[in-house]
């Protein structure tokens, strides 16, 4: 049974990346490229003096850090890669679970002996661990376009590059980095991955709408009913730091998973997983 | 051999359209059984009911194992074709072949290789770009070359051509029935299937109006082309249906010994399609 | 009682969301979260069941205020 489930996950692992090429590939793709063009216009409106006095006062700066303590300063390029992540984790988790039933191919789906519980199973799994490998991926590829490129600025400026060197292992560490922190965050946003899963299989039609207006709606039910706004205090939570988002540091990975507010997010979005794994019965 | 299907009193709502009004339905293994019925008859809604697809209230039983309950397990053992072309537009051949033998633990790929070769469909080609006859033989590729105990096929001719439509029943018969595996098939085609039957169910607005073996049909069912002056004594054995036919009267009964009827006129046993406008003519007078 | 929340897709929507209210809800009172994050203008807004003469009190000190501008 062993290696049968394995190859079976792996095959709804591979359906979710080819069903939705455009978000595990294609938009982070579309994001190195807008940057590499952007930074290279940049670089051609500066004089060349201008950039290679740029590129000695960042060598400067640098000097005397271990690669471990630039990663985070590389981390912080990566920062458009986020949000585009964020962004397409919420169209796909929404539309995961409805546009199948929408197009009749959840029949075909439904006819295979999958249950509902690893059909939803491969879907948080593809979003939260396998997205991000494709991101990190294209962010390298990124890098090295970018170290190869100050490479050439930096020897046909006369700058001293051995710093480079430090820099590429500090992308090293920082794409670590990146892939750790969706990882926990996608850990620590679960109930937002339920909630979004429960309406992409609960609507017959645009199940944005539902999964917006009944979030706000049960905020107002739990005022009404019981005078607190204990929801709105956790989304709060969730919204009011974005350092929350990333980590800086691997010592800090164990303290980030397992602290109260993770653990009881994670059961708060088993709950509503849950709820999306029962839905995913009613196909009419 | 025992029964591959019985469900008792299936029911299912939609709103305040019923669409099944109390189902029961015995299909016995190793049968092919055809489902037919109007157009809203409740044919699907059955037929998904049977492999799962759709939560209905009443008992219901399918290769032993309730389908609401445990969908995963019995799809080892069942499959499902659906007139709607429902394979994923956007996968490519290859893929899908790919993923039905990562998935489905009884499927032969050499086989469906094999079925594949003998037809026109490149490999690399997306769903979408496939012609729908195409589409179908893609599916029952896939599915024959699957080790189920039960084929379920919701009008899974719709809509092709003649030659496609001809090739799916032959392939059908003598590539995949094997005396023991059951064959479900839905259709208002009624004429392009009957002689494949050896089981028939008829429904009518969510009701099982008739549920028999093709055997057992013809001691049941008696149409008698009725000479003119026989007519009044035919009429007095209450006859199911009575319609024009070269200028004289044909008359279908029902459960009416035949030595009775022989005095009438010509016998012979109903065809399907006469015997199901017969049936649903009967409904309608009540 | 499976039979009821599995009923249709309304039913298990609410029964989840009810749970999910109400483990909210218990945790929040249980650990003494905070529980007030937004004030309302409106006192229909902060309507609370358990809070019903306070809402009276809100209510009546709105309509007076109207009253001044009138």
């Amino acid at each position: 049974m062993g290696k049968f489930a394995v190859l079976q996950f792996y095959a709804l692992l591979k359906r979710e990346v080819l069903e939705h090429r455009n978000i595990f590939i294609g938009a982070p793709v579309v994001v190195a490229l807008l940057l590499l063009v952007a930074t290279t216009w940049i670089a051609m409106q500066i004089d060349q003096s201008q950039l290679a006095e740029g590129l000695r006062f960042v060598s400067v700066l640098f000097d005397g850090l271990s690669p471990l303590d630039m990663a985070p300063f590389v981390m912080l390029l990566a920062i458009p890669f986020y949000l585009t992540l964020y962004v397409c984790s919420v169209i796909y988790l929404i539309n995961t679970l409805y546009q199948d039933r929408k197009e009749m191919s959840v029949l075909f789906w439904q006819s295979m002996p999958v249950s509902n519980f690893q059909t939803v199973l491969s879907k948080i799994v593809a979003i939260v661990l396998v997205a991000p490998i494709f991101y990190v991926l294209i962010i390298f590829a990124m890098y090295l376009i970018a170290m190869v490129w100050l490479t050439i600025l930096g020897i046909s400026s006369d700058v001293d590059l051995v710093g480079i060197g430090y820099l590429f292992l500090a992308a090293i560490a920082s794409l670590v980095l990146i892939y750790i922190s969706t990882v926990v965050t996608g850990l620590w946003l679960l109930p937002s991955v339920g909630w979004l899963l429960l309406f992409s299989a609960f609507a017959k039609k645009t199940p944005l709408l539902w999964a917006g207006g009944v979030f706000i709606l049960v905020g107002f039910l739990e005022d009404f009913i019981f005078g607190t706004q204990f929801l709105a205090n956790w989304v709060a939570s969730r919204t009011s730091d974005p350092n929350q988002y990333l980590i800086f540091e691997f010592q800090s990975v164990f303290e980030r998973v397992f602290n109260y507010d993770t653990l009881f997010g994670i059961v708060v979005g088993s709950i509503l997983i849950a709820g999306a794994v029962f839905m995913r019965r009613f196909t009419d | 051999m025992s029964n591959i299907v019985e469900a008792k009193s299936l029911t299912k709502n939609y709103g305040s359209f019923t669409a099944l009004d109390g189902v029961n339905l015995t299909i016995p293994g190793g049968a092919i059984s055809g489902l037919i019925g109007p157009n809203g008859a409740g044919k699907t809604t059955t037929l998904k009911a049977l492999v799962g697809l759709c939560d209905v209230d009443g008992e219901l039983s399918v290769a032993g194992r309730d389908p609401r309950i445990a969908r995963h397990k019995l799809m080892e053992d069942v499959c499902f074709i659906a007139d709607v072309g429902i394979l994923p537009k956007w996968l490519k051949v290859s893929h899908v072949i790919d993923y039905v033998e990562a998935v489905h633990p009884r499927f032969d790929r050499k086989k469906a290789e094999k079925f594949l070769s003998t037809t026109d469909i490149p490999a690399n080609k997306r769903i979408k770009d496939l012609s729908k006859g195409m589409v179908t033989q893609l599916h029952l590729a896939l599915v024959m070359a699957i080790e189920v105990q039960l084929l379920v096929l919701d009008e899974p001719t719709l809509g092709l051509d003649i030659i496609y439509r001809k090739e799916f029943y032959d392939r059908l018969l003598n590539d995949f029935y094997d005396g023991n595996r059951t064959i479900i098939i839905s259709t208002h085609q009624v004429e392009e299937i009957e002689t494949l039957l050896s089981h028939l169910v008829f429904i009518n607005k969510g009701k099982i109006v008739l549920d028999s073996s093709m055997s057992d049909l013809s001691d049941i069912y008696t149409e008698v082309l009725v000479d003119a002056d026989m007519v009044e004594q035919a009429d007095a054995l209450q006859p199911l249906y009575v319609r024009k036919l070269l200028g004289k009267k044909s008359y279908t009964f029902e459960s009416v010994p035949r030595e009775q009827l022989k005095i009438l006129g010509e016998l012979h046993t109903p065809s399907v399609a006469d015997l199901f406008v017969a049936k649903l003519k009967e409904e309608k007078h009540g | 009682m499976k039979g009821l929340i599995l009923r249709n897709r309304y039913t298990l929507l609410v029964v989840t969301l009810i749970v999910y209210m109400g483990v909210l809800v218990t945790e929040g009172m249980i650990t003494g979260r905070e529980a007030r994050v937004i004030e309302f203008e409106n006192p229909y807004f902060d309507f609370n069941s358990n809070d019903f003469e306070g809402f009276r009190e809100r209510r009546n000190v709105n309509e007076n205020e109207d009253e001044i501008f009138v």
